[in-house]
């Protein structure tokens, strides 16, 4: 019987064509969204970028004019102290789940706990360092804001360390191990080696997710309107300026959110593509 | 002995087997056709018997391909490794005997019209029986792949060499009675070496034998029976 | 069980050749964790010969192997009872210095396993730990351990390659330049040349064989053939015992045990 004459084959098709259709339909359906939202945001936010905004500060309300420099500043400074302080505890903490400890019960537990925290609600987090952090020391500061975001940075660092660590094939430490290297050595010279280009992409997915985040910075940094690397002080973050400034009346302001927001977008997409070149360098 | 796992592997070593059996059949039947051919002084039976010498020639050719064939193929160790070359080696023995038993059959047309005197065809005939009483023998240990029967086989031939030397005393002495007996009695004597020389073969193939079961050659020494090559008669 | 008459046999056959005995494998148990993987194995491994270990999967060859090196310490679960003599010493002992014993047994792995590196640092990264040399000394020997691993000609024009730039018979043999480097005395190969196409399977087999003049050396392996070309020894092991043990030449010509037998000439299960 051919093909084209064989009942199953035809019925066959008939389910192959349908899924298919189900399949492309749902994907147009997010696609959709996703270029809604980012043409909405090219088109709202592109109308207000120019030079002020990286050079001059948050003006005041319905003062018009100003730039968003405070804010851009205090939000990289923040995710530079919050992956400088999460990206070591994390890449440490996944080092010992997938070479120390990869055998013990407390790695099992620890993974456990790591996948609670990778998927707790930021704004958690922020009231977490809050209570520890803000409201012992006495007020909202930029370094309560960068531990918040550490937080953050940490199940995400601790999770792609080990996922990358534990890909490194376990005959290249055997081969280490054979010429007689410590177990040090073999990590550092051997296993982060070949996990590198794993481990600089989770660290840049962990920069990615804690760039945008903003719940946890109003409990902690909260915000400034005025230039201040001051960590003890409030820190002005683009996330809670955007949250601000877009629920006001001013039409200035809200411009400047758009154009905020724009910025945070470009900056994550940049990294989450870079993280996706290494990566891919990496597996090859 | 359990299968291989490779079917066609067992059915290899089958045809080897069966091709030195059937092999060995022939130069059985042409030895004793040979005989026949001499006692009877019957060229045509004679004829029949160097013509199969030809089918022997080719079978032996077919059994050597096939086992250069498998060696190549099949990279065989340990009793397959024995296998195969035992029945190299025993067809190239075969092969031999053939030539042998066919050097009687022409022996047999030349002579076939002087008259034979009996007593010398008799020891002939009795080393013939014994000849090839040793053939069928070492062909059974080797199908049974029996090591105790290839021995006894082995030890035997000193018999087939005494029987030799008494013949080839006898053939001397008849050839010093009579001069016009020496063309006869040459060609009886050199049937008789052929003989002497097939039983050689034979203890070859059940060396060949020994080693197949056992993966170790025979280590006794060999009684040696056949000292004509030191034979001198003394002229009284 | 290894009756003790075999066990007898194989001591005996190691006082009666003259060989020099450089590991003596005594009595040795082997258990992942609560499961017997080698069953009282007696065997000795000469100096300056390979030997082949044999055997069905499963029958215990690898566990063997990484024995040698203790390269099981380094999976929780695992440990081994009995005897492994190295040069007088016995391995097994607990305090043992397992980096220097490594450094003295080097091992080659199935699948090759440069590391992440240069070639050049693939070889000078195991000398660095033990051995204090110049950028001269440094050069020189890993000129020679590549020569002696007969890939010095397809390499010296880029030892700054990546080891991974490298074909996969070439990345073995950057293995065993690696191996050779740190000087050991005694070298594993488990299954070395099972990743690796037939002409870069002979490459190593000739390699193997040139080595054996400097190191004792053992090697699992599923090819019979191979084991029959490389070694001069030959172990038979069948689930976690030692069936039979005796020169190469023997075993495959006219092995004693009928297990070795039927699984040489495949006729296994």
């Amino acid at each position: 019987m051919t093909p084209n004459t064989n009942p199953y084959y035809a019925a066959r098709k008939r389910k192959n064509a349908i899924s298919m259709a189900l399949c492309v339909s749902a994907t147009l359906f997010g696609l959709t969204w996703l270029v809604l939202i980012l043409a909405t945001l090219l088109w709202n936010g592109i109308a207000g970028l120019n030079l002020a905004i990286f050079t001059e500060n948050t003006p005041p309300p319905n003062a018009g004019g100003g730039g968003l420099a405070n804010a851009i500043v205090g939000s990289l400074m923040l995710t530079a102290i919050g992956v400088a302080i999460g990206g070591p505890i994390g890449i440490l903490a996944g080092t010992y789940m997938a070479e120390y400890g990869r055998y013990n019960r407390v790695t099992s537990v620890i993974r456990f706990i790591n996948d609670i925290l990778l998927s707790a609600p930021s704004i958690i987090i922020g009231l977490f360092v809050y209570g520890a952090i803000v409201r012992p020391m006495g007020g909202f500061s930029g370094l309560a804001g960068a531990i918040a975001l550490a937080v953050i940075v940490i199940p995400v660092v601790v999770r792609t360390t080990e996922d990358m660590l534990l890909l490194v094939p376990n005959q290249i430490r055997e081969a280490a191990a054979a010429l007689g290297y410590p177990r040090s050595h073999v990590i550092r010279l051997v296993a982060y080696r070949a996990a590198r280009a794993g481990l600089i992409t989770g660290v840049l997915l962990a920069v990615a997710r804690i760039s945008g985040e903003t719940a946890p910075l109003l409990f902690t940094a909260l915000s400034n309107q005025f230039w201040n690397v001051d960590l003890t002080k409030t820190v002005a973050n683009l996330p809670v300026t955007i949250n601000n400034f877009i629920n006001s009346a001013d039409s200035n302001w809200k411009q400047l959110a758009w154009t905020g927001a724009l910025l945070i977008t470009a900056a994550v997409l940049t990294l989450s593509i870079a993280a996706r070149a290494i990566g891919g360098k990496g597996s090859k | 002995m359990t299968q291989h796992t490779v079917k066609s592997y067992e059915d290899d070593l089958k045809f080897l087997d069966n091709r030195i059996s059937h092999m060995g059949g022939m130069t059985e039947r042409l030895l004793g056709q040979a005989f026949d051919a001499l006692s009877r002084r019957d060229p045509k039976l004679a004829g029949v018997a160097i013509a199969s010498d030809k089918a022997i020639d080719t079978m032996q050719r077919e059994i050597e391909e096939h086992a250069i064939a498998m060696i190549a193929k099949r990279q065989p160790v340990a009793d397959d490794l024995r296998h195969i070359m035992a029945s190299l080696k025993i067809s190239a023995d075969l092969e031999r005997i053939g030539d042998f038993a066919k050097n009687i059959a022409k022996r047999a047309l030349a002579i076939a019209g002087e008259s034979h005197p009996k007593p010398l065809l008799l020891g002939l005939g009795h080393m013939v029986e014994l000849t090839l009483r040793q053939l069928k023998d070492v062909l059974d240990a080797y199908a049974a792949r029996d090591a105790d029967k290839a021995l006894v086989v082995w030890r035997k031939d000193e018999q087939l060499d005494a029987m030799y030397n008494s013949l080839f005393r006898e053939l001397l002495t008849y050839m010093m009675e009579d001069p016009r007996n020496i063309g006869l009695s040459t060609h009886l004597l050199f049937g008789a070496k052929n003989l002497e020389r097939i039983g050689d073969h034979t203890t070859n193939i059940a060396e060949t034998v020994h080693y197949l079961v056992h993966g170790q050659t025979i280590t006794d020494d060999r009684p040696k029976g056949d000292n004509t090559s030191s034979t001198l008669i003394q002229r009284g | 069980m290894m009756t003790g008459a075999a066990a007898a046999q194989i001591m005996e056959h190691a006082k009666t050749t003259p060989h020099h005995v450089r590991i003596a494998i005594n009595n040795l148990d082997f258990y992942y964790g609560t499961s017997k993987a080698l069953k009282s194995v007696n065997l000795p491994l000469y100096a300056n010969k390979a030997t082949a270990f044999i055997g069905p999967s499963g029958c215990g060859k690898s566990t063997l192997l990484r024995v040698l090196n203790r390269m099981y310490d380094l999976y929780p679960g695992q440990r081994a009872t009995g005897e492994v003599v190295l040069d007088g010493e016995n391995i097994l002992k607990p305090g043992l210095d397992l980096n220097l014993l490594r450094a003295r047994v080097g091992m080659v792995f199935q699948k090759p396993t440069p590391f992440p590196m240069s070639i050049y640092d693939n070889i000078a990264f195991g000398v660095r730990l033990y051995e204090k040399l110049n950028k001269s000394e440094m050069d020189e020997r890993v000129q020679r351990s590549l020569e002696k691993a007969a890939l010095w000609k397809e390499v010296k024009d880029k030892l700054n390659a990546s080891g991974l730039s490298l074909s996969g018979g070439q990345q073995q043999r950057l293995c065993i330049a690696r191996t050779v480097a740190v000087k050991p005395e005694v070298i594993l190969f488990d299954e070395p040349c099972s990743a690796l196409d037939p002409i870069s399977t002979a490459k190593i087999e000739e390699l193997i064989d040139e080595l054996t003049s400097d190191y004792t050396i053992a090697i699992v392996t599923h090819n019979m053939q191979q084991a029959a070309r490389v070694s001069q020894h030959t172990a038979f092991m069948y689930l976690g015992e030692l069936i039979e043990f005796g020169e190469t030449n023997g075993i495959f010509t006219s092995p004693q045990d009928k297990r070795t037998q039927d699984y040489i000439t495949g006729r296994f299960g």
